[in-house]
């Protein structure tokens, strides 16, 4: 990772090793993945040599490891382009006092979306269809160089990207970044990349929350289910009403915990009734 | 007892596929030859594993998806069937179902148990603890991973036809019933994140985004590019000013998650 240093600042105090900490650690980026917030803890996790580094006083590092505790997913074997994004970003944050750290949020949001569009094609689509191709022609015969050949197949291309976009990430972070804010369109550029973000979720709200009522109505001959009824009145009702009450109970500060406790209990008891 | 231990060994290293860069390590064409290898019969093992392999081709995590679980349902699928001296066949045959069970348990750990460490990893941030953080990662990784090996090594101790009837009795409307709850817990991810960036001004894009795929069905990335062309517009229409001062107020209601 030698190339990536080019850019000489003299704020500057992420070194080549910090990088490769990350690298390293984006190995792990799927390993606590959860419903609620997917690969948070993980990014985290990446981040915080990063940001022990950065931040010395306690409550700079307590805002920036919640920063990088919000929602998070995308293709994890090139999770390293945004690692190294953001690391440039709070690097910025660290040094400049009036450096807005609501632009990493937003980056992150709106980045992370196109990249798994393109990752998950190329990674699952492509690459792991190959390398199923490949090794199970041999292991359906009991070829014990199947399942090898299957995983260098996949391996050897992934961890390579992984390797380089980490470098390409933070150096494009600081270039863009010192562009940007030379001339003063940091604001801009959050107000844009909000407008990414919240489409973002919005389309995943869509895609991504799933509850259906499968109850069956009878009118004279013609059958319907109340699910049909509602896709005619608008498809992805339930996920937008879900996501509004559980919006409001936020912002009525009700613990996140208890909602999702609440969701076990309504899921339980809705299909014990047979509404859902 | 030996060999039930080493197949709980071979879940653990499968499982740990996610600490190891989304690898492939769980698949069944390498569990399959780890099993045999444990078992003494590699050939059938990888036969084995390259049939599961096909079954399972489908079922690969994208997005906020998680297919059956294919650690267990790879390895004790592989070993009942070699163990049985039947052919690959067997294997699908229990693998699948095996596989689909460990799905309940799966989506209890991932939709319940690592968010509550999650939220403790909340607690750990607001003290600037990152080492408290970080283990809350370690713990959840780990967790699942050992969860899948004592599954394995208890199944195989067991043998298939107990574990069948115990997870019979489970009723099937608390099955359903944390189903249904999964696949409405991503809605509190998408709220909190919401929070965080959303104002007055830039609400309605929210909509804009949502309506476009509950309509149009197009890829997240469509939506994103939608999104950077509007994004453009709408930065050389406007001066944007109240970005920054509604974060103020964002701030101080973000403080308790």
């Amino acid at each position: 990772m030698n190339k990536m240093m080019t850019s000489k600042n003299k704020n500057q105090l992420i070194t080549k090793q910090d990088l490769r900490r990350v690298f390293w650690r984006s190995f792990q980026m799927e390993f606590s993945w959860n419903y609620e917030r997917q690969m948070n803890l993980a990014y985290v996790y990446a981040m915080i040599p990063v940001l022990k580094k950065l931040y010395t006083k306690k409550e700079d590092l307590a805002k920036a490891l919640k920063r990088h505790l919000v929602f998070f997913n995308t293709t994890p074997h090139i999770v390293t382009l945004l690692l190294g994004i953001t690391t440039a970003m709070e690097e910025k944050n660290a040094t400049e006092k009036d450096f807005d750290d609501t632009s990493i949020d937003t980056i992150k949001t709106s980045l992370m979306g196109p990249i798994a569009g393109i990752g998950d094609s190329f990674f699952w689509g492509t690459l792991r269809l190959i390398a199923t191709g490949i090794g199970t022609s041999l292991a359906i015969n009991g070829n014990a160089l199947g399942p090898i050949l299957f995983i260098l197949i996949f391996n050897i291309p992934h961890i390579l990207f992984r390797y380089i976009l980490t470098g390409i990430g933070y150096k494009l972070g600081t270039g863009f970044l010192d562009k940007i804010q030379q001339s003063g369109m940091m604001q801009t550029l959050t107000y844009g990349a909000s407008i990414i973000g919240l489409m973002v979720v919005g389309a995943m709200t869509a895609s991504m929350i799933e509850i259906e009522i499968p109850i069956l109505i009878t009118t004279g001959d013609s059958q319907t289910s109340v699910q049909n009824i509602i896709n005619d009145i608008m498809p992805c009702l339930l996920p937008l009403t879900t996501f509004g009450i559980v919006f409001w109970l936020l912002k009525k500060q009700a613990k996140p915990l208890t909602i999702i406790a609440g969701m076990a209990i309504f899921g339980i008891l809705c299909s014990y009734f047979g509404i859902l | 007892m030996l060999e039930a231990i080493l197949l709980g060994v071979v879940a653990f290293i499968a499982q740990s596929e996610y600490a190891l860069g989304t690898s492939l390590l769980s698949r069944p064409i390498v569990t399959g030859f780890l099993t045999g290898l444990v078992l003494g019969d590699v050939q059938s093992g990888v036969t084995m594993g390259a049939y599961l392999e096909l079954a399972f081709i489908g079922s690969f995590s994208v997005g906020a998806s998680i297919p059956p679980d294919v650690v267990t349902g790879g390895v004790l699928g592989t070993a009942f069937a070699i163990t049985a001296g039947a052919g690959e066949e067997t294997a699908l045959l229990l693998g699948l179902p095996i596989a689909t069970l460990t799905l309940i348990l799966k989506n209890i750990y991932l939709g319940i148990f690592i968010p509550l460490l999650s939220h403790k990893a909340d607690q750990y941030a607001e003290q600037g603890n990152a080492n408290g953080v970080a283990r809350m990662h370690l713990i959840s990784g780990f967790g699942l991973s050992l969860m899948l090996a004592l599954i394995v090594t208890f199944s195989f101790s067991v043998g298939s036809n107990t574990v069948k009837a115990l997870l019979e009795q489970i009723p099937e409307f608390i099955k359903h019933g944390l189903t249904v709850a999964t696949g409405i817990i991503p809605a509190l991810g998408f709220a909190m994140l919401a929070k965080l960036i959303i104002n007055n001004k830039v609400a309605p894009y929210f909509f804009l985004g949502f309506v476009i795929m509950a309509y149009l069905k197009i890829p997240v990335t469509g939506v994103a590019i939608f999104g950077a062309i509007i994004a453009v517009i709408m930065v050389s229409l406007t001066k944007p000013q109240p970005v920054v001062q509604s974060q103020g107020e964002l701030n101080e209601q973000d403080d308790d998650f």
